[in-house]
């Protein structure tokens, strides 16, 4: 009885999880088939009164969603790479190099984490600019690479892999790079796929940084796009709807096909 | 700054028995080439931004007019600014209603998905992303109208209740929950993967030889599960403190800040400064004095969490 | 060694991109020179009027090319100083009344006054020339004026409770009581602002009626704000929200009329441009639906109850090529009056030219009738409305605020005296004293 109990429990709260996280996608795939002035109607109504597919299909037909889809994704998986490359060698030489300054380096690294955006937002653009990045795909790919979290996320990582694999490495004369490149990058399939999930996300919905740097529709991102239906009088609430769900799409799918190496052979905990 | 608590890697984790001299020197430059990328980048694109915007704070500027140096004027009036005093200590209260439950949402659906079946798993596992999938101005939309007055989902669910319509978003004692709530579900989804992550990561023998010991679950909980994720709540509770305190277009969408500024977060209150005032040392000083908590209370959650053991490996 | 290799090799390629493209500003192309437009995103309908009246200019004349560009609402001010703070601020750009003098008291615009000739400036309704001045300067050409109050209310619903639907409330008293009446469990009575920040600035006529002046003296120097003819003001909105009359939280932000053309609200406060929305999204609601000013405090209909908002164009004080920026300005509001007769057809006549040559011709359009509610816009608000008050925003939120205060049902005196405070302090703080020109 309380077996059944507990199983009834433990459905019931999946259940509830997988509500709670779907409804919204859900809601909103859904909005995309309404007229704009049905979308936000009150009383709440799920279901349109009459399924329209011109929101998805003028999206599908209009080239520059496409093209922004296709340069968001490009950008996002570059930015993902580099942050990646960048982040988890800092993240390895914090967990197990030896060097002059170690302790101030870290604290200047982690504390960059804090830095609330508003702060450098001014600054950062002169950097950008004085550097000629305007209007590339680097100044959306390069500023924002290096991060202290994902430096943090590693390093807790990296401090869990028992030192016993690279002692025999060690003896054998392998140098930190051998180390790194051969032991602790298989190591991390898991770790990566968090963190650069999480980079290709931020990436991905990046809506100030794109407005303040790119001005040529051929770079134009997604939520750059997406927000050419909105306005302070009369939104385009179903092309809203409807291009918000089809930018979710690849995100989703993509996640699906990572999904096993997010939870396989992900060691964080620093366990032996 | 009180940063200097969170401290580096002991140093001895692996080098016993080495030589030292000829060792270290081969370390420092390899160490110096793999931080090089880290390092140039932040110190080009955040580190110099920022000394730039700290030189910034000490002027009056508009970037037309010749500023004129003010010294610490500029901070003197933000901390003297009650408003700002007072939207820093709503958004630690803020933060007080998050972090706590995303981490508990996040471990008790990690423990969830280690025990029910396989495919009900992998169907949780997949969807518990799909928030972070959703940007934050949809789902500002989305849960104002869950919220809605009248014909909301909220207010309908509980008039089957016979509960009488209650404005979520229009009282000052329901605002900022209302508003925690989306904040949440957002942040949801990666805590939740990163904390099955180290659940998982637990060895089940720790379990089986407890139950030979005749330990209940909750002792198996806090004995074993608890301390032995420590690390990874340490990193949760810091990340989502950063994140959760620099919510800007929830509210924004969701309340305007109000009512009565009960919905008026830190990072709201700087952003409208610094879209309405003439000169931005007001917005910059109050965005570094942010900055300045921020740091100061995470260094705090490190000291509190912090096990030797587990921070430092 | 290979992974550090891909970072450097990544990066390297990443910057090359970068650095080929860049191209100066404000560089001659093919002999013209280049200079940039920066508009606000409006309705699409107003986008669309932009990018044809940019194509049009560019085509008119071989001496200049107008680049335009239109920029998010939600990150105008964040990418303006950005941009400002790179000294890549565009040539010219779309400005609101009540910013024109504090941008030119912080030399962010030019005076235009020499870069247009005298004779493209007549024509122009007085009271907007002057909140486009600083200083006996003109600092902004005028585009448009909206009122920002009009009483849109339904007249079949006010039928259906033995209301007469040609005779909309005239005083507050009546106001409240219809709005009692026609309160249901799906309709509010009135539908208004009811955030601190939209209050704050849709109240700015209700604050002109009530009082006979705004919460700060002429010349910024002291506050009035607790002037007890304000309390009528508080005291309307705490009783519209205390006794449900208006929603116990806003249905949408108050520039959006999209509760009314969803048959959500019997009355409804909203800007002119509530119009466009109605007719263009609603129109089967239209015919059900009539237009008033909102009542006066004394009962006096011929003061005002909204201030003019609404568009103008400047040049940036830093613009290489000011007078090109400025023959652009006068090129497209100064001179020809089709394509703005046009932009006011497009956007339903809903808005309202200062110009007196564009305002007769989009008045004897034969289209006009298609806005029912046009004439009773222009005659009984616009008429007697203000111009936007200039001074720094934190005052009028201060005031905004102290409305919220009374319609969350706290003390109104005490509201006012919070107001008072903050306005006082502003002053003291910002040196505002003498800096306002009166209006």
């Amino acid at each position: 009885m309380t077996r059944l109990l507990g199983w009834i429990l433990r459905y019931g709260i999946a259940a509830l999880f997988v509500v709670a996280a779907v409804f919204p996608l859900a809601w909103m795939a859904v909005a995309g088939f309404k007229a704009k002035t049905e979308v936000v109607a009150t009383p709440f109504q799920f279901f349109p009164e009459v399924w329209r597919w011109d929101n998805y299909t003028q999206l599908l037909a209009d080239e520059s969603f496409l093209r922004s889809l296709g340069v968001t994704f490009a950008g996002a998986v570059l930015f993902a790479a580099l942050s990646l490359t960048v982040n988890a060698l800092g993240a390895y030489a914090f967990a197990r190099l030896d060097f002059a300054f170690k302790r101030i380096l870290w604290v200047v690294v982690i504390t960059t984490m804090f830095i609330p955006g508003i702060a450098i937002m001014l600054t950062s653009f002169v950097v950008v600019t004085q550097l000629g990045m305007l209007d590339t795909l680097a100044v959306l790919v390069i500023p924002g690479a290096a991060s202290g979290m994902q430096v943090f996320f590693l390093r807790q990582y990296y401090l869990g892999v028992p030192v016993a694999l690279e002692e025999a490495a060690q003896l054998d004369g392998a140098g930190p790079w051998r180390i790194f490149t051969r032991i602790f990058v298989p190591l991390s399939k898991g770790a990566f796929v968090v963190v650069g999930a999480t980079s290709f996300l931020a990436f991905w919905n990046a809506y100030v940084w794109p407005v303040l740097t790119i001005t040529d529709p051929e770079l134009f991102q997604v939520q750059q796009y997406l927000a050419t239906f909105r306005s302070d009088r009369a939104s385009e609430m179903g092309l809203l709807m409807a291009g918000s769900t089809l930018a979710a799409l690849p995100v989703i799918v993509l996640f699906l096909i990572f999904q096993r190496q997010i939870i396989a052979g992900v060691r964080i905990t620093g366990l032996k | 700054m009180a940063v200097t608590t969170l401290r580096a890697p002991a140093r001895d984790t692996r080098s016993r028995g080495r030589p030292a001299g000829r060792g270290r020197r081969r370390e420092t430059k390899a160490a110096l080439i793999m931080l090089a990328p880290l390092l140039i980048l932040l110190g080009i694109f955040v580190i110099w931004p920022l000394l730039h915007a700290v030189y910034i704070s000490f002027y009056t500027w508009s970037f037309y007019e010749a500023p004129v140096f003010v010294g610490l004027e500029n901070y003197l009036t933000v901390l003297t600014d009650q408003e700002f005093v007072d939207s820093v200590v709503r958004g630690l209260a803020f933060t007080a209603m998050v972090v706590p439950a995303q981490v508990a949402v996040a471990f008790l659906f990690a423990n969830l998905v280690k025990s029910v079946s396989r495919k009900t798993a992998a169907v949780l596992k997949v969807t518990i992303y799909i928030p972070a999938v959703i940007s934050e101005v949809i789902a500002a939309i989305v849960f104002s109208l869950i919220y809605a007055y009248r014909g909301g989902i909220l207010n309908w669910f509980l008039g089957l209740l016979g509960r009488e319509d209650t404005a979520w978003l229009g009282e000052t004692s329901t605002a900022l929950p209302a508003v925690a709530v989306p904040a949440i579900w957002i942040g949801m989804g990666v805590a939740s993967l990163i904390m099955l992550a180290g659940l998982l990561d637990i060895p089940e023998a720790y379990y089986e030889c407890a139950s030979l010991d005749g330990a209940g679950p909750w002792t198996k909980m806090f004995k074993i599960t608890l301390p032995l994720m420590k690390n990874i709540i340490l990193f949760l509770l810091v990340t989502g403190f950063a994140a959760s305190l620099q919510f800007l277009v929830l509210p924004l969408i969701m309340t305007q800040g109000g009512p009565v500024d009960s919905t008026t977060l830190p990072n709201l209150f700087i952003f409208r400064h610094f879209t309405n005032d003439l000169y931005i040392g007001y917005s910059i000083a109050a965005a570094l004095l942010l900055f300045a908590v921020l740091g100061a209370v995470s260094a705090l959650i490190f000291r509190l969490v912090r096990s030797e053991k587990a921070v430092d490996g | 060694m290979r992974r550090q290799l891909t970072a450097i090799l990544l990066i390297g390629v990443l910057a090359g991109c970068g650095s080929g493209a860049g191209k100066a500003p404000g560089a001659a192309q093919g002999g013209r020179t280049e200079i940039t437009l920066w508009q606000q995103k409006f309705t699409d309908q107003e986008d669309a009027w932009y990018k044809k009246a940019v194509a049009a200019f560019n085509k008119a004349q071989d001496k200049i090319v107008l680049k335009h560009q239109i920029v998010p609402a939600d990150v105008w001010d964040q990418k303006m100083k950005a941009a400002q703070a790179a000294g890549k601020a565009p040539d010219v750009y779309t400005l609101n009344y009540n910013k024109v003098p504090g941008f030119a008291r912080t030399g962010q615009i030019q005076s235009l006054e020499r870069l247009i000739p005298a004779d493209k400036w007549t024509g122009l309704q007085e009271s907007v020339v002057g909140s486009i001045q600083y200083k006996g300067q003109k600092y902004a050409y005028p585009m448009l004026v909206e009122p920002s109050a009009v009483l849109f209310y339904r007249k079949d619903l006010f039928a259906q409770a033995g209301l007469d639907p040609n005779r909309p409330p005239a005083t507050w008293a009546e106001l409240i009581d219809y709005g009692k009446r026609l309160t249901t469990k799906e309709v509010s009575g009135v539908v208004t602002a009811g955030t601190a920040v939209d209050m704050a600035w849709s109240t700015w006529g209700l604050q002109w009626n009530a009082a006979g002046h705004l919460p700060i003296s002429d010349d910024w120097s002291a506050s009035q704000a607790t002037d007890p003819k304000y309390r009528q003001l508080l005291q309307v909105y705490q009783t519209l929200y205390q006794q449900g009359i208006m929603p116990k939280q806003p249905l949408a932000p108050y520039a959006d009329a999209n509760p009314m053309g969803q048959g959500k609200a019997a009355m409804m406060v909203c800007g002119s441009w509530a119009a466009g929305v109605l007719l263009s999204d609603y129109p089967k609601m239209v015919p059900n639906i009539g237009a008033a000013a909102l009542p006066s405090f004394d009962g006096d209909p011929a003061k005002p109850t909204a201030t003019l908002g609404g568009w103008t164009l400047v040049v940036d004080a830093k613009s290489k090529n000011p007078q090109a920026a400025a023959d652009f300005v006068a090129w497209l509001l100064a001179g020809d009056t089709t394509l703005l007769v046009d932009f006011f057809k497009t956007t339903k006549f809903s808005k309202y030219s200062p110009r007196a040559a564009v305002a007769d011709a989009v008045k004897n359009d034969p289209a006009a009738a298609e806005n029912p509610w046009a004439k009773t816009i222009e005659e009984q608000v616009v008429a007697h409305a203000k111009p936007e008050p200039t001074y720094d925003w934190a005052i009028s939120l201060a005031f905004g605020k102290a409305i919220e205060k009374a319609l969350q049902g706290k003390d109104i005196d005490a509201a006012l005296k919070a107001a008072d405070a903050e306005i006082k302090d502003f002053i003291a703080k910002n040196d505002l004293a003498g800096q306002g020109s009166g209006s």
